[in-house]
Parts: C-alpha cells; structure tokens; sequence
C-alpha cells in the first residue's frame, strides 16, 4: 500500500534520514521503532508532506505522492495524528471534529459550515472514543488524554485508508493506552491499515503484526514482533554494544 | 536607463560601499534583535531618526561633532530600547505574531512625537567638513561618507568582539541559536534580551548620528529607513550579523547604481523589490537558516 | 466559541433603519460626510478582517487594493466617461484578479514576513503610481468631474445623499458576505488556519487556495470603497492613497473592536472615525493624528488585544457562569 523507496533527507549536514526503505502491506498494523533521533518523525513528516524528500520516491497505491502538499495527501487517503497532539484548542470538540471533512467542490466550500450528516458522522465517532459530552466545549479544556483520543477521532472524519500514528501512547496512562490499543485493533479489523511510531515496547509488540526498526535514519531490522525482539542489531541499537556500555 | 562611463561606474561603486557600510551599521541591530527575540523591530526606522534628531539638537545646542555626540547619544538610546523590551515586549503574550503591529504602532507614535517637537522641517548636521571632498585618484569621496564609513565599520567590529569574545556575547549566541537550550544551561534569557534590544537601539543611535551627517531628514524618513533597513536584513537573511553585512554593501551599491543608470526617483524601489523578492524566493536570505515548517 | 452573537435581529433592523433615514433627517454636511468615512472606515476593516480577523494573516498592504480601485475608477471616468457608481463594481472585480496574484506570490510567506511583504506591496504601487505620469499623472494625482448624474452635477446641499446610500449599500454587501463566509466551510477553514496553519493542512485544508481567496475577497471590497472615495473626494494621489497608515487605521479599527469577529470591525469603525474625525479637527495637523492613533493602538496590543467585543463577551459569560454556578448550588 505504502512504499518508500531510498528516501533521504538532511539538515544541514545531519542526514535524518538516509536512504531508507520500507513498505506497509495494507490491512495491517505495522511498527516503526528504533532509538531518538533515528529519523521516525522525520520519515512521518516526509510521508505527510511536510518535509520534501532530498530524494527517493513514496509511493501511495502505486502513485507517487512525496512531492504533493499536505493537504493533497491527506485527500489520497492518508491520515495522521502527532507526537505532540494538535488540535485548534479555540474551537469546540465537535468544530474539531467538522474540519476535517473532505469537501468536494467550490459549492461545498461556501456552503454551510455545520450539516446535519456531518454532525451526525462526528457523533458517532465520538461516541466511539466516549467523548459525546465534550462536544460543545472548547478543545483546551478536555484532559490530555481526551485530547489525544479527539485528534484520533477527528482524522477519522475523513475516512483515511492509511492511517499514522506518532507516539500514541506517549504521556497516556495505562487505561487510556488499553483504549487506544483497543481502538485501533477494531478499526484494524474493519480494514484499516496502521503505521504507528512508539516507544512502549509493550503496545508495539502487542499490537503490530510487523515491525521495521530505524537507526541513524536506516531500516536496520524487519520482521515479526518475536522476530525484532531478539535482533541483535536491534539491540545494539537501542542499548548500544557491550563494547560501548562501560564507557 | 543610461549606461555610465567607466569612471563615473566606480564612482558610483565607491560610493555605493561607503554608504553600505553605513547602512551595515544600522540594520546589524535589527538583526540581532529578530535573532534573540524573534521581534522585528519596525520601529528601528524611528529609533535612527531619533538617535538622529538628538545628534542634530546637541549640535545645535552646542556645536558638539555628530561622531563625538555618540558618547552621549547611545547610551541614552541603550536605555530606551532596554526599557522598551523590559516593559513593553515582555507583555505581549505571543511575541513572534503581535511583534510587528505593537513596534509598528510605537514607530508611528514615536514619528508623530518627532515631528510634533521637531516640526516637520528638513534637517541635516552639518560639521564644517560637511563640505569636503577627498581626492583619491581620479575619484571624488565626500569626507562625510568616508568618516561614517570608518566609524560604523569601528562599531559593527567592537559589536564583532562583544559577540565572539566576551560571556554576554556568548550568552547572545547562544540565545540565538536556540533559546531554549540557552535557557537549560543557564543563560537568563529575559536579561540577554532585554540588553540586545538594548545594544541594537545603541547601534541606532550611531546609525543615526551617521545618517544625520549624510542624509537630510525629518519624522517621516523613519518609513524610508524603515524600509531600507527592513529589506537588508531579509536578503542577508534575518539573525545573520555577516549576512546583514553582505546584504548592506550589494544593496546599497545597487541602489546609487540604479540612481545613476535610471533614475533617482526609482532607486527606493530597489529596496522594495529585493524585499518582495527575497521573501518568495529565498525567504532565509542569503545566510539565514530555514525556519523549519511546523510538523 | 462561545460568542454572544447580536442575534437579536430587532437591534439590526434597528440601526438599518436608522442609517437609512440619517441623511434626511441630519441635515449638517460635516456630520453626513463623517458619516459616509465611518462607513467607508467599517467596509475596509471588516473586508480585512476575511483575512486578517478569520484566518489571522495581518496584511498592512490593503491600501494597495483600495488606491487602485480608486485609480480605475477616475481613469475611466475621465478616459471612457463611466459614472464610478456603476463601474466601481465592475472595476473592483480587476482588483481582485490582481490581487489574487499578488496574493498567491506573498501568501507563500507567514507571519511577520507577510506583513513585511504587504508594506513593501503598498510602497511598490505607491513607486509605479508615482513615476507613471502618462497613465497615473504621476504625483499631481487624478482629479474627476464634480458628482452628478446624467450631466447635472449635484447641488452641494444634496451632494453626500448619494454617497451615502451607496456606502450603506456596500456596508451591508460587505457584512453580508463577511457574515456568509464566517457560517460556511471556508469560514471554518479560515480560523483552522488561524489556529493551526500546519495541523490545518495535514487535515486536508489547502491553506494556500483559502488564504489567497480570502485575500481576493477583502481585496474586491476596498477596490470598490476605494473607486467611491476617488469620487468623492475628486481627488486622489499617490502620496495619501498608497501608504501603509491608511492599511494601520483599517487594522487598528479591527482590532479596537474584535478581531475575527463579525461585528467587532464595525464597532471599531463607529468609535474611531468619529473620533479621528474629532481629533484632526481640534488639534490639526497629522503629527499629534499619528502619535494618538498610534498610542491607542499600542494601548490596545498591550492591554486588550482581543478587542472590545470578545473581552466584553468575556465578561457576560464569566458573570453568566458565576450565576449559573449559585443557581446550581
């Protein structure tokens, strides 16, 4: 579904990302993983539009789209939530919810700006993460943790296929995480594919059928949960060698 | 657009550095203003007519040389910029969005008080070498031009040895690169801050001293100047002291080439243009980095 | 957001009412003329407040838009004999094509570098209008025939009448369009990217197609104020028509009385042309006009940056809650 192909990217000097490739098979749940600075936001962001590649190609359903802005990738089909939750804090839950909607046409534009299906879609996937009686406050007011859950639930108003995750349990207590977990295994089931970026080892390997580990803006390691859990090159990336541990 | 003898074109480009020297001088606060605080100052323009206005009265008052008035002049203004920053900036809850209207709106306050004191007659300081030329070669220098010239490249190299040799220096460059690694290792930033708006209104006040020597003005040139010092730092790329310095120097040769080659009355335009231009173009300028896009 | 909208639509019908029949009844021309500035004031704050107030874009070039509007009109005035009444509508529509362009070169920068732009925007029309003297008459500015119609020129006792009606028309033109923008998606859109320009893109919003439609919008109205003024004045030059103050007073009168919101533009506009007015009347000159226009403005930044209108709304809805609160209680 997703292929990238030799993507690079450097900041002045420090090569973020460097020559990475990788797929994700659609329907499934897949891993992104490897130590800080590894370059998993930056391949996110370059997946998202926000970056352009220095070079390489990204592939969406066979069509290129690493060269398309933000916007235009979120109409192919991809959605994405981020490591630090966004929202627009000044609007309410359900204004959150409405914005994402996918409008077709110059007439949809400056039609009315609240509908009634559209209200209703939004009802429901609040209702999906719990969260119907917010739907009138203002974003800043809700806790972190429905904050994360509304920015979840509001990139579902556009009904992406493809859908990024970056670090959804990051600062989330244990339930919250359970519920996110939860969340995304139906929505998995009901034929949605996931790339998710995180840290809690437990989530990524609960969750993900597969996983690719980054190091130094590379693939290192891919495979099977079990697989990636005894990869010494993984290790060594996120422990560092025993060479390395005394000093 | 006339094509100029080969003589009167490095006249011309004489000139053109003598004057971007000058022009150095005055926009290397600007930019170091926006690097530490991420403000642009659209006051700065007010603040060289002011520093400007006062070297004129001292000279009138008392006959004192513009170049000597800077003892006087840039303290008095390195105050004023370290209170404007201490108790007018600092309460501006998002500093980078509203920086531009509040110092826009102090601009034209300070301009309407300007004039209503100064009148809006045309003024100019003229020391008694305000007539003099230099022979250099073949080539006609004025002594004013060549004196604001020395004196502003004396400056940006004392700002040089603050910044690269000293601990407030370092704690600018510092505050600069990122702020709030700054912070972490123990830079106070408010304090860096509010002495660099300082230093940078200082810089105005010997600007302005400058400008009155070889410009005329009145209140209203602070948009002029404005503009012009504006346009420089954006091409040199905001944040950069060197940048601010090659900026300078093309863009004021350019401007008396496009004097001499089309018109007068067009070479403001040049400042304009470039300012447009840059922005769309290159928006990091020459030397500045890329702002990173918000992911 | 919680807004306490004027929803009481009996207020409006009101103060419609009102301006409609002020002319006939005020017979001073001082006071008619202040009148017709204060609206003119209220259709060239809220048109900026499409892209200033709703997405959050501060542009102080729009004086650009409006002077050429102005232009337009007398050119064709006095080349082709257009009664600006008519033409300034069509007129305004060139306006916004241009600035539709200039929009999509400038729009590609953010926050203070786009107010840089749109001050270099509205001294680069001011250059070109300047030494363009075959077209622009260069600084000796652009007169027009005395308002009439039809070859009869307008007794001076009669002459504001017309002018009025036709900026009370493109008030509530403008305020409808405002009002109609802020209840669509591209409303919606706008104050996403107020919010979050960057998350407004990732959710699908293209930032750049709603900025610079923004951007054209506001544009069409100040083009057709600014052929009007040309009119009505008789008079314009590039001097006083392109010049960023002209941009500032439209941002400060926005911002006096509530940025991004439908309303606080024209409540703005009502307190400080009047007062402005007031102001260059008692004490002359534009030095003292500069230093309280931008004292208050400064003032405002500071000290109450939402403008009257949302700190007001504020207020009604802290003391609402409060007593809400005891009722529960």
């Amino acid at each position: 579904m997703l292929a990238v192909n030799q993507i690079s990217k450097a900041f002045g000097g420090i090569n973020a990302v460097d020559g990475c490739s990788m797929r994700v098979e659609r329907g499934s749940i897949t891993g992104l993983i490897g130590p800080n600075g590894s370059g998993k936001t930056t391949l996110f962001n370059m997946i998202t539009g926000f970056y352009q590649p220095d070079g390489g190609t990204i592939l969406f359903n066979d069509r290129a789209i690493h060269n398309l802005l933000p916007s235009q990738i979120c109409h192919r089909g991809i959605g994405r939530t981020f490591q630090i939750t966004r929202l627009f804090w000044k609007m309410t839950v359900l204004e959150n919810m409405i914005v994402p909607v996918r409008h077709t046409g110059w007439r949809t534009l400056f039609s009315q700006g609240v509908k009634k299906h559209e209200e209703e879609r939004a009802m429901e996937l609040l209702d999906l993460v719990g969260l119907t009686q917010f739907r009138d406050d203002e974003a800043h007011k809700l806790s972190f943790g429905q904050q994360k859950l509304v920015e979840f639930a509001a990139i579902l108003m556009s009904d992406p296929d493809l859908i990024l995750l970056d670090e959804p349990a990051g600062g989330v207590n244990p339930v919250m995480i359970e519920k996110i977990m939860q969340l995304v295994d139906d929505l998995n089931q009901q034929g949605k594919t996931f790339l998710v970026v995180e840290h809690n080892m437990r989530l990524v390997m609960e969750l993900c059928q597969h996983i690719i580990v980054l190091d130094h803006g590379q693939k290192i390691a891919e495979g099977e949960p079990s697989a990636i859990q005894n990869d010494p090159l993984v290790l060594e990336a996120y422990l560092g060698s025993t060479e390395h541990a005394g000093a | 657009m006339t094509i100029p003898s080969s003589h009167l074109f490095i006249q011309t480009i004489i000139l053109g550095l003598l004057v971007g020297g000058v022009y150095a001088l005055m926009s290397s606060g600007l930019t170091l203003i926006f690097g530490v605080m991420r403000v642009i100052n659209v006051a700065h323009g007010a603040f060289l007519i002011l520093g400007a206005y006062l070297t004129y009265w001292l000279f009138q008052l008392t006959g004192l040389d513009p170049i000597i008035s800077i003892v006087l002049t840039a303290p008095i203004l390195f105050l004023i910029g370290w209170g404007v920053q201490r108790y007018v900036l600092t309460r501006l809850e998002n500093p980078e969005r509203s920086s531009v209207l509040v110092t826009f709106a102090l601009a034209i306050t300070m301009e309407g008080l300007m004039g209503t004191f100064w009148k809006t007659t045309i003024r100019s300081v003229k020391p008694e070498y305000a007539a003099e030329v230099i022979k250099f070669m073949t080539y006609r220098i004025p002594v004013t031009r060549l004196i604001g010239f020395g004196a502003a490249l004396l400056v940006l190299l004392i700002l040089y040895i603050i910044l690269q040799r000293t601990n407030l220096g370092r704690a600018i460059r510092a505050t600069i690169q990122d702020r709030n690694a700054a912070q972490l290792v123990g830079v106070n930033v408010q304090a860096v801050s509010a002495l660099t708006f300082g230093i940078g209104i200082a810089t105005a006040a010997v600007g302005g001293s400058l400008l009155s020597m070889i410009y005329s003005f009145n209140a209203s040139s602070q948009t002029d100047w404005i503009t012009r010092v504006l346009s420089i730092i954006v091409l040199g790329g905001m944040g950069s002291l060197p940048g601010a310095f090659i900026a300078a120097i093309i863009l004021g040769v350019m401007e008396q080439l496009t004097a001499v080659m089309v018109t007068l009355y067009w070479s403001p335009i040049v400042f304009y243009l470039f300012l447009f231009l840059t922005l769309i173009v290159r928006p990091q300028g020459l030397m500045g980095e890329i702002v990173r896009e918000k992911a | 957001m919680k807004r306490i909208l004027f929803s009481n639509r009996f207020w409006l019908v009101i103060i419609l009412i009102i301006l409609l029949v002020f002319p006939l009844a005020q017979h001073s021309q001082y006071y008619q003329h202040v009148m017709i500035m204060t609206m003119m004031a209220a259709v060239l704050s809220s048109s900026w407040n499409i892209l200033g107030g709703y997405a959050g874009y501060t542009s102080l070039g729009h004086a650009a838009f409006f002077g050429l509007g102005g232009y337009l009109v007398a050119l064709a005035h006095n080349y082709f004999g257009w009664h600006p009444f008519i033409s300034t509508w069509f007129l305004a529509i060139i306006v916004m094509g241009i600035a539709l362009l200039l929009g999509w070169i400038s729009l590609r920068t953010h926050g203070s570098a786009f107010v840089v732009v749109t001050i270099a925007m509205v001294y680069i029309f001011r250059l070109v209008a300047l030494n363009l003297p075959e077209i622009t008459n260069g600084a000796r500015g652009l007169t027009q025939p005395r308002p009439g119609w039809g070859g009869v020129q307008w007794s001076p006792e009669f002459i504001k009448i017309p002018f009025h009606y036709i900026m009370l028309l493109l008030l509530c033109l403008t305020i409808l369009v405002s009002w109609r923008i802020r209840q669509s998606k591209f409303g919606l859109g706008l104050i996403a990217i107020r919010e979050d320009e960057g998350k407004a893109e990732a959710v699908g919003i293209n930032t750049m197609l709603y900025k610079v439609l923004a951007f054209g919008i506001s544009a069409y109205f100040m083009g057709v104020a600014g052929g009007i003024y040309s009119y009505f004045f008789t008079y314009i030059d590039p001097q006083f028509i392109f010049d960023v103050f002209t941009g500032v007073t439209m941002v400060l009168i926005a911002i006096l009385g509530g940025r991004g919101t439908l309303w606080g533009p024209v409540l703005g506009a009502f307190i400080m042309e009047p007062l402005g007015n007031w102001i260059i009347g008692e004490f002359g000159g534009t030095q003292i006009h500069l230093t309280i226009f931008g004292g208050i403005l400064l003032m405002v930044m500071l000290f109450m940056p939402q403008g009257i209108l949302p700190t007001l709304s504020n207020v009604i809805n802290q003391r609402h809650k409060a007593r809400m609160a005891k009722v529960v209680a």
